[in-house]
């Protein structure tokens, strides 16, 4: 019994330790706040592995394909880093080009990658009222056959 | 009373149904695209080979078969392999014999065929094969090229005949603009590059540049005059793009 209140003693004294530390580093006044991003980073290089350094870049996001979302240069290693903006998921497309020659690749960004071109199927709205005709036609029609046989 | 309100209903049923479904499956909607064929300035306005010679064209006849563009998603990576997987696709019925060469130094690229009613959205890839033209300045090869080379002093009025029969899977078109990003009742357009500096080198490039090493150059053709067989390995020297960008090509 006297080793019980002991551990729940000791377990007391424990938690209200844990509880006291935090507020003491806090009290330092150190304080970091962070922002989180996804940061691409392509490497361009021709075929024999030579950096395509200074090469121009052209950034296309995935709700306007035809305006370059950003432009720049690859730095002397063939590098280029941007952050793609995280309200515009889907394929972002990034071209690569330097005295005649040129690559382009695609980058899956976020959930739900946007699909190119129209599919030209049904739309929700449609979807739902077909749904609630083809059950009321079903429901109707039992009804009007077992109101028959009554 | 209530039977004629069942009946109402199902002919409500009917008509609702029938409006959905015609709105449903008849809203494609649909533009124009249209398919280049560019020699670029090397064939319009000539060029010095990787060995020297000069070299103007006057006819460069190509004959294309097969051509299709698609909607792919993911965008299809000519670097891995030749399947392309569409979502959507449209193509030329016909065989067309092209003259690259075709107008002055600054003509544009030539319009090979369109398509009116394709459906809309990104076309981001391209299939063509060039195969053996049945009649016409070609028939019986793939590629004609015909010009005058000069080097020296010595001039070589040349006719080049290539047989081999390729097909290209290509990507996206890499260049000034994007293409193939086609809208309702729009008109965009696609482009088969053709890169004859593939084939002869360019003396503006290092000697030591992949393209003029894998190049033939125009000396072993100056020498086919003499009765030298010029062997040529279309596989090998990529000669068909989409503007800068490359395609898989797979020759026979």
């Amino acid at each position: 019994m006297c080793i019980k209140r002991k551990l729940i003693t000791g377990l007391i004294f424990t938690l209200a330790l844990c509880l006291v530390l935090p507020m003491q580093v806090y009290a330092h006044g150190a304080r970091i706040e962070y922002t989180s991003s996804t940061e691409i980073e392509i490497v361009a290089k021709y075929d024999t592995g030579e950096p395509m350094g200074g090469a121009q870049v052209m950034v296309y996001a995935p709700d306007n394909p035809s305006t370059p979302w950003l432009t720049g240069v690859c730095d002397d290693e063939g590098r280029f880093t941007f952050v793609p903006d995280s309200t515009k998921p889907g394929t972002w497309d990034v071209q690569v080009r330097q005295a005649g020659h040129g690559d382009m690749v695609h980058i899956p960004v976020g959930e739900g990658a946007v699909v190119a071109g129209s599919s030209g199927g049904y739309s929700v709205l449609q979807i739902v009222l077909m749904a609630v005709c083809v059950v009321w036609g079903i429901a109707g029609t039992a009804l009007y056959f077992s109101r028959r046989r009554a | 009373m209530v039977k004629a309100s069942l009946i109402l209903g199902i002919a409500i049923l009917v008509v609702v149904g029938t409006v959905l479904i015609g709105c449903g499956g008849g809203g494609t909607e649909t533009g124009t695209l249209q398919f280049y064929a560019n020699g670029e300035d090397f064939v319009r306005q000539g060029f010095v080979s990787k060995d020297g010679w000069s070299i103007s064209f006057d006819h460069v006849y190509i004959t294309l078969a097969d051509v299709t563009a698609y909607q792919t998603d993911p965008p299809y990576d000519p670097h891995s392999d030749g399947v392309i997987q569409p979502e959507v696709e449209i193509g030329l019925d016909d065989v067309y014999t092209v003259d690259l060469a075709e107008g002055g130094e600054d003509a544009p690229p030539i319009l090979v065929g369109e398509v009116q009613d394709a459906e809309v959205g990104h076309y981001n890839a391209i299939y063509w094969e060039m195969v053996r033209a049945s009649s016409g300045p070609a028939a019986g090869h793939s590629i004609v090229i015909i010009g005058t080379a000069e080097k020296g002093g010595q001039v070589v009025d040349f006719t080049i005949s290539i047989d081999e029969e390729c097909g290209y899977s290509c990507g996206e078109y890499v260049g000034d603009e994007r293409k193939g990003i086609l809208q309702e009742d729009g008109v965009a357009d696609l482009e088969m590059t053709f890169h004859f500096d593939h084939i002869f080198g360019d003396a503006d490039t290092p000697l030591d540049d992949d393209l003029n090493l894998g190049a033939i150059g125009f000396e072993p053709f100056a020498d086919a005059a003499e009765g030298e067989p010029v062997d040529i390995n279309m596989t090998e020297l990529h000669l068909g793009h989409v503007g800068e960008g490359h395609c898989y090509c797979l020759c026979e």
